[in-house]
């Protein structure tokens, strides 16, 4: 069975709700039944087959050809099965998805990954704001799962992020792990202001010192060996990613906050 | 059955079901390891009086271990699950969580839903400070501790085990049952999922089921006490001395087998040249467990 294919034939002058189109949406559809399928693009309900040609059956194995950033919702609560996007995607990538895995040859937009539970979605390119964050007015943002990014992302990464993990290649924008609850955020290259900003619990694990430094609502408690690091490392070794090929370490500087709240957060900084 | 002049006699060992799990300490290096798990496999040689058995089944390679450091794989045995956990947490929170640079590790998968605690309640000793970390789907606790964190996985799992597995070596003199004893515990060492919970692996109070005191539900094995073969229904012959007992607890029949097999053929290779003359085990007329081990079956 070959995976069933959906390449983007139209130009879309409106956003496009694609959170139909995953295996558990899917499961017991047809070919007709999938392209009779009617998805939200402004103030249309448009049939999948005036918007996409379609191909193959393999309701598990996914493809976007030709995909768009007005592709919104794409993998929207899946709980299994594989999602593969060639392009860009729009907002809510992955949003309250619980298993299974999201890859993607390009960007993405705002809410990645949001309030996601479980499963894996890794983006090749940069990612928007919020990554793993709860929606607005919302408490809980991730709670399972991992996100990857290859390249940068966004404002707010991981805002009221409560378990899981991100993990960034590139750099994260202002304001890394403002609300965090709990969790893990690594980060490879650099990060903007404002890191931790409000952060309840949870970790930040840096590479190096942070460009604008660590905010003075987080206290310095010393340079230490902490063992849980080589199991985080060894976890990340089946990774398809550049964190699955740095070399483990377990020496970090460690700074507690924000102070300015319960201060249980931590950020980790290799040393 | 007689090997190189042992005789091996026909009956079997009884054991019992129990509940068990594997625990791995690690540590700087494998002395303060070993000096973990020495306490948290201390006072744990019977359920009769310890409420578990317990011992060290290994020292494993850095690249053995989760958190690649030196460590001490060790197996403890309960009558059931509860008394497993209880076990298990009490001697987690002071044997292992006391001892500079250790960390706990569960080494084995129970059934899904049978897990008991490993450090899921000690990171309250955190006091607030403590962390979780889920990593590769298993929960981590760190704990501050003077020294820096103590980490330790939330559970370990529990699988169905057998206990009480042992044999009898009877010799004609004291030091000649120890050195069968000695070099018994030395082959069944190399056997995995097993442990020997009493001190060296050998126990001399040997006990048979029931007592002459109301209070008691176990007593000396009267009938392998050479002091009273006068006085008993003796099972020694005039030049038996001396029996030791080797009891094997083991997370499978199989595995109570291979070690049985292995320390009987260790014992027996020191012959009846160096004293040793018979090969028996403790047989409670089926009274002590369902799991029989056939002596010449397990020989054969």
């Amino acid at each position: 069975m070959s995976a069933l294919t959906l390449k983007l034939k139209v130009e879309l002058q409106q956003r496009l709700d694609c959170s139909p189109l995953t295996a558990d949406k899917l499961a017991g559809k047809s070919p007709a039944d999938i392209a009779a399928i009617e998805l939200v693009s402004g103030r249309l309900s448009i049939p999948v087959a005036e918007l996409f040609e379609i191909s193959g059956e393999d309701i598990t194995d996914i493809r976007f050809e030709n995909s768009s950033a007005k592709l919104d919702h794409i993998g929207h609560a899946m709980s299994h099965g594989r999602i593969t996007i060639n392009g860009d995607a729009g907002a809510y990538l992955g949003q309250f998805m619980s298993g299974g895995q999201i890859e993607i040859t390009g960007n993405t937009f705002i809410y990645t990954g949001c309030e996601m539970k479980g499963g894996q979605i890794k983006i090749n390119g940069n990612a928007g704001d919020f990554v793993g964050a709860a929606r607005s007015g919302y408490k809980n943002g991730m709670t399972g799962g991992t996100i990857i990014v290859s390249g940068n992302t966004g404002q707010r990464t991981g805002d009221h992020m409560r378990r899981g993990m991100i993990l960034i290649e590139g750099n994260a924008g202002d304001y890394c792990g403002s609300r965090m609850v709990s969790g893990t955020i690594a980060v490879l290259g650099d990060v903007g202001k404002h890191l931790g900003y409000a952060m309840k619990r949870g970790t930040l694990l840096l590479t190096k010192m942070p460009k604008y430094g660590i905010s003075a609502n987080f206290n310095d408690c010393g340079s230490h060996t902490l063992a849980f690091l080589p199991l985080m490392f060894a976890s990340f070794k089946k990774l398809d990613s550049q964190f699955a090929h740095i070399d483990s370490f377990s020496r970090v500087q460690r700074y507690a906050g924000d102070i300015g709240g319960i201060g249980m957060g931590e950020i980790l900084v290799k040393i | 059955m007689i090997i190189n002049g042992v005789s091996i006699d026909k009956t079997f060992a009884e054991a019992f079901p129990m509940k068990g799990t594997r625990i791995i300490i690690t540590a700087q290096n494998i002395e303060w390891a070993m000096h973990s798990a020495t306490a948290f496999t201390g006072f744990a040689t019977s359920v009769i009086a310890c409420g578990c058995e317990a011992s060290i089944e290994r020292v494993l390679e850095p690249s053995e271990t989760p958190d690649g450091r030196p460590g001490v794989a060790c197996l403890i045995f309960a009558m059931g699950g509860k008394g497993l956990a209880k076990q298990v947490e009490t001697r987690a929170g002071q044997c292992v969580l006391t001892s500079p640079t250790s960390a706990l590790f569960s080494g084995i998968e129970g059934e899904e839903g049978k897990e008991i605690a490993l450090g899921k309640n000690l990171r309250f000793f955190g006091d607030g400070y403590q962390i979780s970390k889920m990593i590769d789907g298993k929960r981590y606790w760190r704990i501050p501790v003077m020294d820096g964190e103590f980490l330790t996985q939330e559970n370990t799992g529990v699988v169905s085990a057998v206990g009480g597995g042992n044999f009898l070596i009877l010799a004609e003199s004291q030091p000649q049952a120890l050195a069968a004893c000695e070099a018994a515990i030395k082959a069944m060492k190399q056997i995995p999922n097993v442990i020997m919970p009493f001190p060296g692996g050998v126990v001399r109070s040997g006990s048979k089921v029931g007592s002459k005191y109301k209070a008691l539900n176990a007593s000396t094995n009267d009938a392998f006490c050479p002091t009273l073969k006068g006085q008993t229904r003796s099972e020694l012959s005039p030049e038996v001395e001396s029996v030791m007992e080797i009891v094997i607890d083991g997370l499978s029949k199989e595995d109570i087998d291979k070690a049985m097999r292995a320390g009987i053929q260790a014992a027996c290779s020191l012959g009846a040249e160096n004293g040793i003359r018979r090969i028996s085990a403790g047989n409670y007329g089926g009274k002590l467990g369902p799991f029989h081990f056939h002596l010449q079956e397990i020989m054969a």
